[in-house]
């Protein structure tokens, strides 16, 4: 952010608000674009990840190699589709729902680091500001089931806010683990910590235990199979968004691919060395000017390592039922996150006396 | 946009709660076809289950009545349309038993693998489809790499790969290509692995037990209640084959096992069909090594009806054949008077044809007892008290076919 404030401020000769403003306007303007991207190839990614699993090719037509346009094509189609509003709906509800669903998630990539300085802001309660943030999606997908005037649709609501609350518990438990070992919520001190001292991950075999726990709590909260009861085809038709259509239904899609992005960003921070290397054989984030740019690559390929393991088990497993959902849930993940986390404080503790 | 249309909420008297009432199919995706299943629910739990069928009525029975006995071959393809060949074997076999005439043993060969490839097809599809609707989609599209091959082998067989009319009174149609028995020899190889696959998706996955065991348990006096037939009979512990209680087509003489559920749950129903599997493959592989040789329709049994179809070689070069299939064709022959009831060992279950005739052309009446009918009376019973994933689970597991139910 500095270098890009620097660079209005000094290069450009702007005020110091223009400037800021601008600074931010780019900075947000690139993660969007950047997502956009992101997303197109994760749906492709996906469709091939359960072609292959399932014996398929998955896209091969279109835009030639592997059918890499597909999703662009989709994309486009969903935006000259209809825009379908029920008559019994709740209009206004109906309207900005996904917008809430897609803009909290979005909202909790401004405290990512992507690599040494690429970081819109380094809040000071990182790790608990993107949790909260992107908590804020529920209240998008109760709107949307209660507004729809369905009841296939206000099943998957209330079966969503009842997962994604009771999923946030384990999710920021196990988040407890790492911020014990580091002393810090800042997302930014992850890096450096791990750059240092090497990944998390190794620091204590709880720690183990913890990556386990948010992994599982992460994909419950992404509505991931075998979590994906909300909208559960097989029973609720498509739960939640059954009456969305178009562009507005395409942005419930992009928000479940988003934050599988956003978990797997976080998994990456806080266990798996964040933007550096293995054993920090090349210490990427003191890299001279332009090369420093080399960790958002490191992070990528390492989100995309979780994705893949996401996308795998959503077409190997069979979905759980609403009251297995709550049983795991309260009676396993809750309790091995307090043990995980108990364990690395006594661990540490004892270790360093 | 008003509120009070937000959610029509009906609410029944002698509850505490507001009960909703969810209209589940004919267009729900996982109602196997157009089944509606009318569910009053309490939160996540059903509280009573009716269901509807009807909705692929096509008056089967009656089109029966105003046709002769050969020319309603081909409506038997389309009531279980998941195995029309084993269809076409049931019907045949009742027919044949009202006309009292036998089938050569080449041609009971070949309907037996009709039957067992038919069974397969139908067992595939049925787990497939089970597997999807809890969620395991991979399992789907696998099944339907084994059903491709299947399918080709029925093409090979009939030239048709779904609506097959193979049998004819009196034996099949025509005998099979040469280049039939190697694509089946490697099919007979090939598919005990590819159960094997299945099982390592499902049978010790945690997930699918948790949603499978203790579901949906159809006790064996409910089973015999309800009538009950197929998997779903064996599923619930009751030891009833109809290929081993009453044998045609010489099943006494080949060597396979029953399956016997214990629990009756949906786990048991899926694991009965899974071994099903594999016994049908093992019926597969002795027909292959025993299969006689001769003809494939019995000519000669029935010179006074001529009910039998003229071989075609012979129509061609011959008056009396052309003038014998040109009355088979269009006025038909006079059936002997009498009624029957056979039944045949379907995918699904019993698939039974009473037949009535008071002589002449066309029989009185024609009923049909589909297996789907008589296994979805359960679900009234069955489904309350449970939620809702676990309907998914029940119908899938009772594996049913709209098109035999409504007929």
């Amino acid at each position: 952010m500095e270098t890009l404030i620097d660079f209005f401020t000094g290069t450009l000769g702007l005020g110091p608000t223009l400037a800021l403003s601008l600074a931010y306007a780019t900075a947000i303007g690139s993660l969007l674009g950047f997502i956009t991207v992101y997303a197109m190839f994760a749906i492709w990614m996906e469709r091939k990840v359960a072609a292959h699993i399932q014996q398929r090719f998955g896209p091969m037509e279109v835009g030639g190699w592997h059918g890499w346009a597909q999703s662009p094509a989709d994309a486009l189609k969903l935006m000259f589709k209809e825009d379908i509003i029920p008559s019994g709906a709740n209009k206004v509800l109906f309207w900005i729902a996904p917008a809430i669903v897609f803009c909290g998630v979005l909202a909790g990539f401004i405290a990512i680091p992507f690599a040494a300085g690429v970081q819109i802001v380094d809040i000071d309660l990182g790790v608990f500001f993107i949790i909260a943030i992107a908590s804020i999606e529920v209240i998008g997908v109760i709107m949307a089931g209660w507004s729809s005037n369905s009841k296939y649709s206000l099943f998957g609501a209330v079966r969503e806010a009842a997962q994604v609350v009771s999923y946030e518990l384990p999710s920021a438990t196990a988040l407890l683990a790492p911020i014990l070992v580091v002393g810090s919520f800042k997302l930014g001190d992850f890096n450096t910590y791990q750059a240092e001292h090497g990944w998390i991950i190794f620091s204590n075999p709880f720690m183990w235990i913890a990556l386990l726990v948010y992994f599982i709590a992460s994909l419950a909260g992404c509505k991931r199979a075998p979590f994906d009861l909300p909208e559960a085809e097989s029973e609720l038709v498509s739960g939640f968004h059954t009456e969305y259509s178009g562009m507005r239904f395409s942005f419930f899609g992009l928000e479940e691919f988003v934050s599988m992005l956003l978990v797997s960003a976080i998994t990456c921070t806080l266990f798996l060395g964040g933007y550096t290397l293995p054993f920090n054989f090349l210490d990427v984030a003191n890299l001279a000017a332009p090369f420093h740019l080399l960790g958002v690559a490191v992070l990528i390929v390492k989100i995309f390592a979780v994705i893949f393991v996401q996308m795998w088990l959503r077409w190997t497993l069979p979905r759980m039922r609403v009251d297995q959902v709550m049983t795991m849930g309260y009676k396993y993940l809750l309790p091995w996150a307090l043990f995980a986390v108990a364990g690395t404080a006594v661990w540490h503790v004892w270790m360093e006396g | 946009m008003s509120d009070t249309r937000m959610m029509d909420v009906e609410v029944a008297e002698d509850r505490h709660s507001e009960a909703m009432m969810i209209n589940m199919g004919p267009q729900h995706p996982s109602t196997h076809g157009v089944l509606r299943l009318v569910l009053e629910l309490d939160g996540e739990e059903v509280v009573s289950c009716d269901p509807d069928v009807g909705f692929l009525h096509r008056a089967k029975e009656k089109v029966g009545e105003t046709f002769s006995l050969h020319k309603f071959i081909p409506y038997t393809d389309r009531l279980d349309y998941l195995a029309p060949l084993s269809n076409n074997v049931a019907y045949a076999l009742s027919a044949e038993k009202l006309m009292g005439i036998s089938c050569p043993p080449r041609a009971q060969a070949i309907r037996v693998i009709c039957h067992e490839l038919s069974r397969i097809s139908a067992h595939l599809l049925g787990l497939g489809a089970y597997a999807m609707d809890l969620g395991a989609m991979t399992i789907f599209l696998w099944t339907f790499r084994e059903r491709e091959t299947i399918y080709s082998l029925i093409e090979r067989i009939c030239g048709a790969r779904f609506t097959t009319s193979y049998t004819r009174i009196g034996g099949v149609e025509r005998d099979l290509p040469e280049d039939f028995w190697p694509l089946l020899q490697a099919f007979v190889k090939e598919m005990p692995g590819r159960v094997d696959e299945y099982e390592g998706m499902l049978s010790r996955n945690k997930i699918w037990i948790q949603r499978t065991q203790g579901v949906g348990v159809i006790t064996k006096e409910q089973a015999l209640q309800y009538g009950l037939t197929g998997p779903n009979l064996r599923a619930s512990g009751v030891e009833y084959d109809v290929r081993k209680a009453h044998p045609y087509l010489g099943y006494e003489n080949y060597e396979f096992d029953v399956p016997i559920g214990t629990e009756g749950d949906c786990y048991d129903r899926y694991l009965c069909r899974i071994m099903e599997m594999r016994e049908s493959v093992k019926i597969l592989d002795q027909v292959l090594n025993t299969i006689p040789d001769g003809p494939v329709i019995n000519r000669e049994g029935d010179a006074e009806l001529k009910s039998v179809l003229p071989d075609k070689q012979a129509v061609l070069t011959n008056m009396e054949a052309l003038i014998h299939q040109f009355m088979v064709g269009t006025t038909d022959f006079n059936m002997p008077e009498g009624e029957v009831y056979f039944s045949a060992e379907n995918p699904k279950g019993e698939l039974g044809f009473y037949i009535r005739s008071e002589g002449g052309f066309k029989p009185t009446r024609l009923r049909i007892r589909g297996p789907s009918f008589a296994n979805l009376q359960v679900l009234t019973e069955l489904v309350p008290g449970h939620m809702v994933s676990d309907v998914m689970a029940i119908l899938g597991s009772i594996d049913f076919v709209m098109g035999e139910c409504d007929r």
